[in-house]
């Protein structure tokens, strides 16, 4: 937007050095210097001719500085500091010229003299510079000096030199000419006479510019366009003219002003030219016109030539009459006329637009699809900033563009083409805007236009639309939105092949992007993504929460072991939420027990899902976090239930975890949730804590089993029995003494002295729960043991954590030693602390 | 060498676009004000006569083009300048941002010859609106801090403070001009040759 943000922008220096640029620009420099020294020189002495009154030797001084300005040698640019050059030196000349007029001295003759300087450059702009002190000193000239000077200034055609030349007419009758509806003397001429002098100059000049296309050898067809593109400024100044007339009423803009322009836009039949003034129009006259000629406006650009850019003009005045609207906060057009003034009801912005696109996208066939869409992605911003509250327009955007897709048989569109990055922009367009995906579902032809997508993209959408549901905390509140949401972003859910033959399409090419092509680690964070999201599905009322639950279920069911494995464990856990919630208002709702049944059901049915797709370890865990659950909620039955949720946990303990690792892990698990569980009778939890017991000592490596052992020990202590803890002192250090034996049988010294120092602090911490039949002596008796070992280990990182663990064992025990808590029962009294 | 009767002043206006730099010119030169909104493209003057410390001189103010893409041709309009007047928009804090880079955008472009002290003022524009978001102390220090520029707050629309800002402008201008014009004005050097010939003649003698 500024020249310095410009990637084409080099600061130039100003007092022009030598640049080693290839294009001549050597050349131009010096021939531009050589110009203004020139220049220089000659104005000089005009102006001290000036200054001693000697007009005539002035002129003589003017004719060759002016005669600079034939050159053939400059490009447009230097052309143009030439130009500036002069002109400046030029107002010196009327600025006395108009005082001697001032003061009453005539040189009648003045328009006649400079007409013999003998070039008609020079002619020319001495004629302007007198033309307007005429005009000046005697207003009664100016309709017609002004008709005469931009009839004379067809004497130039040569295109860079002419358009100069009738810049510096536009330039200097700036101010001038006559705007006023009805002039005090007729022959200053009105407005009229003023739109026809610069809509004569405007032609001439834009026949110019377009010649210069036209003349010269084909190999510099881009130096050309990139000179034309360069002088376009000087065409344009002729609509700036026009606009700057302020009694030219809107009236008037629509009878002569813009048809005048437009017909001499259309007929010109340039490319270069067409893009450029029609972008002009738009920029140079006010909003308030722009509403009004929105039709032949838009007609026009149906009629320009093949390579014109139509899209970007529609883009161009849509976003400058949305900012319009946004400016004003309507769209009501004021009018002043005679009879006072009128407000023109609201315009229908987006109808026309509407209309007159569709006109386009017709008539223009050689419009690049991608132009196409991108009329839309304007049509929508349009439709968006003026009538927020319209989703139909939207829709009808939408449809639009379905329709067009569908007639040229577009499907899975690739993201490699224009035409998809046009189509993401339309479809991200509507996702921010609302920033709700529930009325992006309500868009009835938005997902449809997805679907147009290959499935890259769908995806990258679909996660686009979750990152906002996610950043706008929207919740799905109903299983028809859910399903709606759910088939929207399919491609996360499923794999491509899997939507295809979901669809009744049988492909026979196969895919080449199947999930295993896939960057594992972006793939789980992609399903992570899904999985964050389920817990957005939510309703206030847990009837259409579990019905949500069930929509939810069926959707993730077929995303195969990669996705489920991600996917469904928040989703039990919803369920679990949604169990306690019924349990919660078990007052209100009489049928909450029937319903809790049928939650776990559908829990139990999703976790064996889970570990029949061969993902036990998860299962596991759903297992016992169910019975946890259903533990704590006393519906009917609900010991049997957790019991066999216990179980399922247990053979999948039993029957598919093969590595000792994930077995200790999982036996643990198990002991830890059966210890906190009270809802069993002892008829229960007596084989449950056997099982524990006898899985724990059947643990392959001894250090395995001797943790597994220890851990044993709480379900004897702190497990309950009949809702009370078991306080069962004897099968507590049973436990703890097998450990002792265990670890004893342990070959390595350093595993072995570890597991001393944990079966420490075990026994510490049921002698501190006040197991009687733990001594003081065994606890000595295994500190000597460790004291004895310890020093003998070999130096090593381990090594010296285990050092650390019992140097804090240790010091706990120091600690309780000295302490005089009155409430502490038990004495601490005679344990060995130093080695 | 003798001065003319009259001085032409040439007064640059840039700032970011629709700060209002063409409705200030209006304002100034023919006491004009409308709402709607046209864009400016390329470059040109309004003349006006102003009397300035009893003198009177011709002033052509140049409005400009805020958007790069309007200014396809360049800026050589940019030489010779006496006074350039940077206006930002009080609502509008970019456009105050992006006074730095006119300022330098200028100084490179128009190569005066004492760019340290180079007459500029300052114009915020737009006072007559509600949501001012950028505050006169800020405004006041920057200026500041460019050597001094002096700080007019407008209303193009009211007219508030445009006749008194461009009495500083000419007079700024005015003051640069004189100095420019002792430099200069002439294209070759005088050669002040010792002439044997004459010196040798006694009627040049200047006892």
């Amino acid at each position: 937007m500024y020249p310095w943000t410009s990637p084409s922008y080099v600061p130039s220096i100003p007092n022009p050095q030598k640049s080693t640029s290839p294009n001549g620009f050597d050349d131009q420099d010096k021939l531009l210097s050589e110009a203004v020294a020139k220049v220089r020189s000659q104005a000089f002495q005009m102006k001290r001719f000036l200054d001693k009154n000697r007009l005539m030797d002035a002129l003589k001084c003017a004719n060759p500085m002016l005669s600079e300005l034939r050159t053939s040698l400059l490009s447009p640019k230097s052309y143009y500091e030439l130009y500036m050059a002069i002109t400046d030196e030029l107002c010196h000349l009327e600025l006395y010229l108009n005082d001697e007029f001032q003061k009453g001295r005539k040189v009648a003759d003045l328009y006649e003299v400079v007409q013999n300087a003998g070039n008609i450059v020079p002619r020319l702009y001495l004629l302007i510079t007198v033309g307007i002190v005429y005009i000046k000193s005697n207003p009664s000239l100016k309709r017609s000096i002004l008709k005469d000077l931009v009839e004379m200034c067809r004497g130039v055609q040569h295109p860079l030199r002419g358009l100069f030349l009738r810049n510096y007419l536009l330039q200097l009758t700036r101010n001038l000419l006559p705007d006023a509806l009805t002039p005090t003397i007729e022959a200053e001429g009105n407005v009229y006479d003023a739109i026809d002098f610069v809509l004569m100059n405007f032609a001439e000049m834009n026949k110019l510019w377009v010649r210069m296309q036209h003349q010269g050898h084909s190999s510099e067809k881009s130096r050309r366009e990139q000179e034309r593109e360069e002088l376009k400024i000087l065409v344009g100044t002729n609509l700036v003219r026009l606009s700057q007339l302020e009694s030219a009423s809107f009236e008037t803009y629509q009878r002569l002003i813009l048809p005048g322009i437009l017909e001499q836009v259309v007929s010109c039949r340039d490319a270069i030219a067409q893009e450029y003034l029609m972008e002009c129009i738009i920029q140079v006259f006010p909003d308030e016109f722009h509403l009004q000629t929105l039709d032949p406006f838009l007609k026009s650009c149906a009629q320009l030539q093949p390579g014109v850019n139509v899209k970007n003009i529609i883009i161009s005045l849509i976003d400058r009459l949305t900012a319009y609207h946004q400016r004003n906060g309507k769209l009501v057009v004021t009018h002043s006329s005679e009879d006072g003034s009128h407000e023109i009801p609201d315009i229908q912005l987006f109808d026309i637009f509407s209309i007159q696109i569709a006109h386009i996208v017709q008539a223009r066939n050689d419009m690049p699809l991608e132009d196409t869409i991108s009329l839309q992605v304007a049509l929508v911003s349009l439709a968006q900033k003026v009538y927020p509250e319209r989703l139909d327009y939207i829709d009808k955007v939408l449809e639009t563009t379905e329709i067009i897709l569908d007639r040229l048989n577009m499907m899975k569109i690739s993201h490699n083409l224009p035409v998809n990055h046009e189509l993401c922009r339309l479809l991200r367009l509507c996702v921010d805007f609302y920033n709700n995906i529930l009325t992006l579902i309500q868009l009835n032809h938005f997902a449809p236009l997805m679907e147009k997508l290959d499935y890259i993209s769908r995806k990258s959408l679909a996660l686009y639309v979750l990152m906002n549901v996610f950043e706008n905390e929207t919740l799905i509140p109903t299983a028809d939105e859910v399903d709606s949401v759910l088939t929207m972003v399919m491609p996360l859910i499923r794999d491509e092949d899997a939507m295809e033959s979901n669809s009744g399409e049988q492909q026979t090419v196969p895919s080449n992007r199947s999930a295993q092509d896939v960057d594992p680690e972006d793939f789980a964070e992609e399903q992570g993504i899904v999985a964050r999201f389920v817990h957005f599905l939510k309703a206030e009322d847990p009837d259409m929460q579990y019905k949500i639950l069930q929509t939810a279920r069926k959707h993730f069911g077929s995303g195969g072991t990669e996705r489920i494995k991600h996917i469904l464990p928040p989703l039990v856990f919803a369920a679990y939420q949604l169990v306690y919630k019924y349990k919660s208002i078990s007052e209100e709702d009489e049928n909450w027990d029937k319903k809790c049944q049928k939650i776990v059901q559908f829990c139990h049915s999703t976790i064996s899902a889970l570990a029949k797709a061969d993902l036990p370890e998860i299962a596991l865990r759903l297992y016992l976090q169910g019975a946890l659950v259903i533990g704590k909620v006393d519906y009917s039955n609900h010991e049997t239930v957790a019991y066999d949720f216990m179980t399922q946990a247990f053979s999948l303990y039993e029957d598919e975890m093969s590595d000792s690792k994930s077995q200790l892990a999982a036996i643990i698990l198990i002991m830890s949730t059966f210890e906190q569980m009270t809802c069993f009778g002892e008829e229960n939890a007596e084989p449950l804590r056997t099982n524990c017991a006898l899985a724990a000592s059947k643990l392959l490596k001894k250090p395995d089993q001797c943790r597994g052992v220890v851990s044993c020990a709480s379900l004897f202590w702190s497990g309950k029995k009949d809702g009370e803890e078991m306080r069962d002192e004897k099968r507590t250090l049973e436990c703890l003494k097998k450990g002792v034996r265990i670890a004893s049988q342990c070959l390595d010294t350093g595993v072995q002295v570890q597991l001393y120092v944990e079966l420490l602090n075990h026994y510490l911490f049921y002698f501190e729960r006040g197991n009687s039949l733990i001594t003081v002596a065994m606890l000595n008796q295994l500190i000597a043991k460790i004291n004895e070992e310890l020093p003998n280990l070999e130096q090593s990182e381990e090594t010296k954590q285990i050092g650390v663990h019992y140097r804090n064992t240790m010091s706990h025990i120091k600690s309780r030693m000295e302490s005089n808590d009155a409430g502490l029962e038990i004495s601490f009294a005679g344990i060995t602390l130093s080695s | 060498m003798a001065t003319r009767k009259k001085s032409l002043l040439k007064v640059i206006i840039l700032g970011d676009s629709s700060v209002g730099k063409t409705s200030l010119m209006n304002q100034y030169v023919n006491k004009r004000f409308s709402t709607q909104y046209k864009a400016t493209i390329g470059a040109d003057f309004l003349t006006k006569e102003v009397v300035v410390d009893d003198r009177v001189v011709t002033m052509q103010i140049w409005d400009t083009a805020g958007q790069e893409r309007f200014q396809s041709l360049g800026v050589a309009f940019y030489r010779g300048a006496d006074c350039c007047v940077l206006v930002y928009d009080v609502t509008a804090p970019n456009s105050f941002k992006n006074l730095d880079s006119w300022r330098d955008e200028f100084l490179i472009q128009a190569g005066p010859r004492d760019p340290e002290h180079f007459p500029f003022v300052v114009l915020g524009n737009k006072v007559d609106l509600e949501n001012r978001q950028v505050s006169t102390r800020r405004a006041q220090q920057w200026a500041q801090s460019k050597n001094d520029i002096p700080y007019y707050e407008t209303s193009a629309k009211e007219g508030r403070n445009v006749e008194q800002a461009f009495q500083t402008i000419a007079k700024n201008a005015l003051a640069q001009e004189a100095e420019v014009e002792l430099y200069n004005e002439f294209p070759d050097k005088i050669r002040v040759q010792s002439d044997g010939n004459r010196n040798g003649n006694s009627d040049n003698c200047q006892c």
